[in-house]
């Protein structure tokens, strides 16, 4: 018996050895490269550059060094990428990257799936890395995710006088919304232009397209079918827009939404001038500051609705690093890629309010929250995190910007009633049609 | 006989050699750096962009700069109502900014020639517009033309002039007019730095004996100050009319040619055509096209300006 339980405790042993190997050797080898000059372009702006300085932490731990060619704004730096491929000097290692620019840069980066272990991909959000690909590659290291939620004000929802008007005239508890329709219902019964707007929305660029795409998608259409024929002009896609249409029309979003970009949302929900606002997790941080937000003591939390198809739409896209194919020194550039979206990069994405892209960060970022008195924030990340499996990125087509910018200034038409939705959406299908068909894309 | 023929292209050599060795040269070799560079800079360029607008040339597909289409994205271009409307819109928007640039510079112009006390000082303020960069005064002006948190319409606010906000940068015409304000209060110092420097230059005796002949201060204004002013008011039309015609940075933070397309002009859709949509060989040629309009206003403003320089007499 005693031999028994000897020969067990002794397998149990070495099995745990074993384990605990098997955890040491998961760890990620970021190498050395001693004397090395690791050129990168980076995306550049307040909230992305805190990351960089964990650089000078894989300096010191490998020898290299990080030299910063080029760092821009994404749209600044997309072109200068575009340019560095038509001049063909690519002379630089690491670049930031998006989920929704990616698919336009062709073989410009390399498979990172060939160069890190599979036991090092385990550790990011199955859904987000599975997004991160294009025709197969993983083309790009996610470092934060997106996808948009409800952010809404609690004075406006527990006010007594505003419940019981919503109850004598829509028969239902005033609550975050659940549908669109909801949505649509409470953003025109809150609005009492010019100090209080129900929402506001990106009316421009992708962020147009975007929202659009999500309600499609929520009402149980899409962009495309599965031979890349736009099928954005169905009656799905018609009911999408006259959602925005409806509320342009009722004066409950700003007249001047159909310009506004996320920094103008943000400006208005932070000034109290809005009810609701479905947008991206970064804004939690900026909201939930008492000083610079008038609404951080009453800022509540939903998940964003459902469609008529009772799905949500999901917009989804990352921001990421990508290592190009003419790197000099691909496994430097593969390490640094790796050690900016480790577990202690993503903490420190994350405690900036930013949605991390390793799934156990969502755990010690709620810790993170708690114990630093960001109540706001620990509350937020659950529900963020729940809608992240309903998450979609756009089409990861290189055409798919292209057809976005055929696609937004129709939908404006239609919403400032140039036109009418469907004539808007026909016309933004043909352009749509013929981009892809030159793309040979569409036969 | 064969000796003669033999010695003919030495002879040649021998000739090249001693004209360049010559004083004759002497010009040509010194002027030969400053050619070479600007056949490299203007020269190469434009011939390279003229090509791609006969080629599929998408910017992340370099192999596509060999992919001739021939007149393909002319003909597309010839069909394309975003560009036109685009096109007419440009030459709407310089023509009235230019008028209006010309005539606040004019007066401008005039009111700081009076001014016998800081004079220069003034002249320094009036160039303060001028000095900052475009996309800073997109920003402040989109600022204030924002309906819902814009200085313009808060103000209107608070005078009680307005109980429903101004979509200033939505609605087609006061989103045109707020972007030609902007440019305006941007670039009117350019005309009136010009027009003063010509009012200082403007020779007294005429004027004195307009005067003594009983001229009125506006008929000394039509018929002796306006005349000579004319080809300074020319000559900054034609710099202008180029550096409006060419209006990007602006129009580009305050509405990116929307809503719809209200505010499209051309380059807003090039370089969304070239740099978003990567179809750089399209872009090219919509650049090729719009060359049009900016050679259309120089040759008028050349025209007009030799037209006044011989009305002024001798000043040619």
């Amino acid at each position: 018996m005693a031999t028994k339980f000897l020969a067990k405790a002794l397998l149990a042993s070495v099995a745990l050895a074993t384990l605990s190997g098997a955890v040491m050797a998961q760890e990620f080898d970021y190498g050395s490269f001693p004397g090395y000059t690791l050129k990168v372009k980076l995306i550049g702006g307040t909230q992305y550059e805190k990351l960089y300085t964990r650089i000078p932490e894989w300096e010191a731990l490998t020898g290299a060094k990080v030299e910063i060619v080029s760092s821009k704004n994404h749209f600044d730096l997309d072109r200068e990428i575009k340019q560095d491929i038509a001049s063909g000097q690519i002379t630089w290692c690491v670049g930031s990257n998006h989920t929704s620019f990616a698919p336009q840069y062709g073989d410009l980066y390399i498979d990172l799936a060939q160069s890190i272990p599979a036991s090092e991909l385990a550790k990011y959000v199955p859904g987000t890395l599975q997004s991160a690909m294009v025709d197969g590659r993983l083309v790009q290291l996610p470092r934060v995710t997106d996808v948009s939620n409800l952010y809404y004000r609690k004075d406006l929802y527990e006010d007594p006088a505003k419940m019981e008007a919503y109850k004598a005239k829509f028969g239902t508890d005033l609550a975050p919304p659940k549908t669109f329709d909801e949505f649509k219902q409470q953003i025109i019964f809150f609005a009492d232009a010019p100090n209080l707007y129900g929402t506001a929305f990106a009316g421009k660029d992708e962020g147009m397209s975007g929202r659009f795409m999500e309600i499609l998608r929520a009402n149980g259409g899409d962009l495309f079918d599965a031979n890349w024929k736009p099928t954005f002009n169905s009656p799905e896609g018609v009911a999408a827009l006259q959602w925005f249409k409806d509320i342009y029309d009722a004066g409950a979003v700003p007249a001047g939404t159909v310009n506004y970009t996320w920094d103008e949302i943000g400006q208005a929900m932070a000034a109290g001038q809005l009810a609701v606002d479905l947008d991206w997790p970064g804004f939690a941080g900026f909201y939930s500051d008492p000083t610079a937000s008038k609404i951080a003591d009453h800022l509540g939390f939903a998940v964003a609705p459902v469609g008529t198809s009772g799905k949500r739409g999901g917009w989804s896209g990352s921001h990421s690093f990508s290592v190009t194919e003419a790197c000099d020194n691909k496994p430097a550039a593969v390490s640094l890629a790796v050690f900016l979206t480790n577990d202690d990069s993503e903490l420190m994405e994350a405690e900036a309010g930013n949605l991390p892209t390793r799934s156990a960060t969502f755990d010690a970022a709620v810790k993170y929250f708690n114990e630093n008195g960001k109540t706001a924030l620990a509350e937020m990340f659950p529900i963020w995190q729940a809608s992240l499996a309903d998450a979609r990125t756009p089409p990861l087509i290189p055409q798919w910007i292209e057809v976005s910018n055929v696609l937004w200034p129709q939908l404006q038409a239609a919403i400032v009633g140039e036109k009418t939705p469907q004539e808007a959406l026909d016309q933004a299908a043909a352009e749509a049609t013929t981009i892809l068909e030159d793309a040979g894309i569409l036969k | 006989m064969t000796t003669d023929v033999q010695s003919l292209p030495q002879t040649r050599t021998k000739d090249r050699v001693s004209w360049f060795a010559s004083p004759r040269a002497i010009p040509y070799v010194l002027l030969l750096p400053a050619i070479v560079v600007i056949l490299s800079v203007v020269l190469v360029p434009l011939l390279v962009s003229f090509w791609t607008s006969f080629t599929a040339y998408n910017l992340t597909k370099p192999a596509t700069l060999y992919q001739f289409v021939g007149l393909r994205n002319y003909q597309r271009l010839l069909t394309n109502g975003d560009f036109w409307w685009a096109f007419g819109r440009t030459f709407v928007f310089v023509t009235i900014t230019l008028n209006l640039e010309m005539m606040l510079g004019l007066g401008l112009a005039l009111l700081v020639n009076k001014i016998t006390w800081g004079q220069r000082t003034l002249r320094t303020i009036m160039m303060f517009p001028m000095m900052f960069s475009p996309i800073l005064v997109g920003f402040q002006f989109k600022y204030i033309f924002n309906d819902s948190i814009g200085l313009l319409n808060n103000a209107l606010f608070d005078l009680h002039i307005i109980n429903q906000p101004i979509p200033w940068l939505v609605d087609g015409t006061l989103a045109n007019f707020s972007i030609i304000f902007a440019e305006i209060w941007m670039s009117t110092s350019v005309f009136a730095i010009l027009l003063l420097a010509g009012l200082m230059a403007l020779p007294k005796e005429p004027i004195e004996a307009a005067r003594v002949d009983g001229c009125n201060p506006i008929q000394v204004f039509q018929h002796i100050t306006l005349p000579f002013l004319m080809p300074f008011v020319y000559i900054a039309m034609t710099i202008r009319s180029l550096d409006v015609a060419r209006a990007y940075d602006m129009v580009k933070i305050m509405t990116n040619g929307g809503p719809a397309g209200r505010t499209e002009l051309l380059w807003t859709l090039m370089t969304r055509t070239g740099y978003q949509n990567s179809q750089m060989g399209m872009a090219n040629a919509m650049g090729y096209v719009s060359i049009i309009l900016s050679i259309v206003f120089t040759f008028y403003f050349y025209r007009k300006l030799v037209a006044a320089r011989t009305f002024m007499g001798g000043a040619q």
